[in-house]
């Protein structure tokens, strides 16, 4: 049964359709065909709808969803591994207040 | 009888419009008129009353915009005939002209000069000659075209994105199909996906117009001095698993379906009957936006939510919709369809999709929302700057 759901073949983290535990061994699937994607470890507890890294991206690298930017790692991310604000940031709000 | 659209019952007004509810509405135009209107319908069964904070000292577009919402609402398929109570009559004349123009019964009363216990008597005398002749008025078979409905998500999700905004996309498609309008904004929500949108835009001056509009309203949040980090995504979206605006944008874009977007309407602009997918130039606030949609001539509201948005309307039904187990099990008496089937992939979005044009004929023909019975009766017009 999958666990995490892929929008696009491009990205490079899926989301949790139910909740999953640090160490398990969790399946992928690709929404457009349904067809099965990759076996990821979880290095971390994915809740529900949050996302999980399906291989490392580098601090500075896109995060990629939908085919699409969503915003840039602001930290080393580990394939397995949690993806949300702690390590990712907007690439298109964010800066303003710093100027 | 099989033709080619699926038909309703629903009520034919004079102008040949089509509305799912029966309303008689007391609108105040100002704060001060809230107290009367709230009276009057404390006193007549089966009035509502809208009450709102504004309509003292506006000026230009801003006041305008008033006008355009409140006669909009008065105005609005779903309302049989209005009351409007004003402090002074001149505004109040204003808001009663506009709901004129549709041919249905409309009564204007001033506060000056008599107070709100005289008022009140005679609002009330008026509201209830208005519902006994509503309560006559019958449903009638109607094709399913022509009819303006609106769509918005709040509180929303990965699952969002993933199951209950595609699912709405299908509906939208084939409400659009059938010559329908789908009114659709949160103008700086599509940020990270304004380029989709626009690009869905054929017509050069409409893209532009579109353009226009999403930059002035960016320009405008950033000539603050901020952006909207902090606030957007909401601490709901966040804790549902979205990270930034762009993912929330992405996401929010699934429910728009896919047929072209042929209308661009900014805030005082009507929007025809037959207009198809069309933008409206809102907030990203529940309530405000879709009080602009209902004042345009929504008689119908899709709503997806993945952490639980409440929202409803006095005059227009809201569904809601929801793809997140965990929500529809904490919510369950706000929650209209249930697709969380989908995101668990155990039924095809055509099914998920089909659940929710389904269930809403049952509203179109008069079924109540959750919204409705739990008395969710937001009425929040968009005030564009300060008063005077």
């Amino acid at each position: 049964m999958p666990r995490f759901a892929i929008h696009n073949r491009e990205d490079n983290v899926g989301v949790a359709i139910e909740d999953i535990r640090a160490g398990d061994e969790a399946q992928g699937v690709y929404i457009e065909d349904r067809s099965m994607g990759p076996v990821i470890k979880a290095l971390e507890d994915i809740p529900l709808g949050h996302k999980i890294a399906l291989r490392d991206i580098k601090a500075g690298e896109s995060v990629i969803k939908y085919g699409r930017v969503i915003g840039v790692a602001t930290r080393d991310i580990k394939v397995g591994e949690h993806v949300h604000i702690h390590n990712v940031k907007s690439i298109k709000w964010g800066n303003l207040a710093r100027r | 009888m099989a033709g080619k659209y699926p038909t309703i019952k629903a009520y034919v007004r004079p102008d040949g419009s089509v509305g799912i509810r029966n309303h008689v509405v007391i609108i105040p135009v100002d704060d001060l008129s809230n107290t009367a209107a709230l009276g009057a319908a404390k006193l007549i069964r089966g009035t509502v009353a809208i009450p709102h904070p504004y309509g003292r000292l506006q000026f230009g577009r801003d006041l305008n915009l008033l006008f355009h919402i409140l006669s909009g609402t008065g105005a609005n398929p779903n309302v049989y005939g209005a009351i409007v109570i004003g402090i002074e009559d001149n505004w109040a004349n204003k808001v009663a002209d506009g709901i004129a123009k549709t041919g249905k019964p409309v009564y204007v009363f001033g506060i000056e000069g008599n107070g709100d216990l005289r008022t009140i008597e005679m609002a009330s005398r008026k509201a209830k000659e208005l519902v006994q002749e509503a309560s006559e008025v019958q449903r009638t078979e109607v094709d399913l075209t022509g009819i303006q409905f609106s769509i918005k998500c709040g509180e929303s999700d990965t699952t969002s994105g993933l199951a209950s905004n595609p699912a709405l996309g299908y509906t939208v498609d084939k409400l659009v199909d059938l010559g329908n309008t789908v009114m659709f904004g949160e103008t700086s929500e599509l940020t990270g996906g304004e380029d989709i949108v626009a690009g869905r835009i054929s017509d050069p001056a409409l893209r532009n117009k579109f353009m226009r509009i999403y930059n002035e309203y960016v320009s405008i949040i950033e000539s603050e001095g901020v952006d909207l980090l902090g606030s957007q995504p909401t601490e709901g979206n966040i804790k549902g698993g979205l990270s930034t605006i762009e993912e929330k944008a992405l996401g929010n874009i699934q429910k728009l379906g896919t047929r072209p977007i042929t209308c661009v309407a900014d805030y005082l602009d009507p929007v025809p009957r037959n207009a198809g997918l069309c933008f409206v130039n809102t907030s990203s606030a529940a309530a405000e936006a879709i009080t602009l949609f209902a004042a345009k001539g929504s008689v119908l509201h899709f709503f997806t939510t993945g952490q639980g948005n409440l929202v409803g309307h006095p005059v227009i039904p809201v569904i809601k919709i929801s793809a997140n187990p965990k929500t529809i099990k904490a919510m369950s008496e706000h929650i209209d369809v249930d697709v969380s089937d989908l995101l668990e992939l155990k039924v095809s979005l055509t099914e998920a999709g089909e659940r929710i044009f389904n269930y809403a004929l049952r509203v179109m023909n008069g079924r109540l929302t959750a919204a409705e019975v739990l008395q969710h009766d937001e009425f929040s017009p968009i005030k564009l700057y300060i008063s005077a």
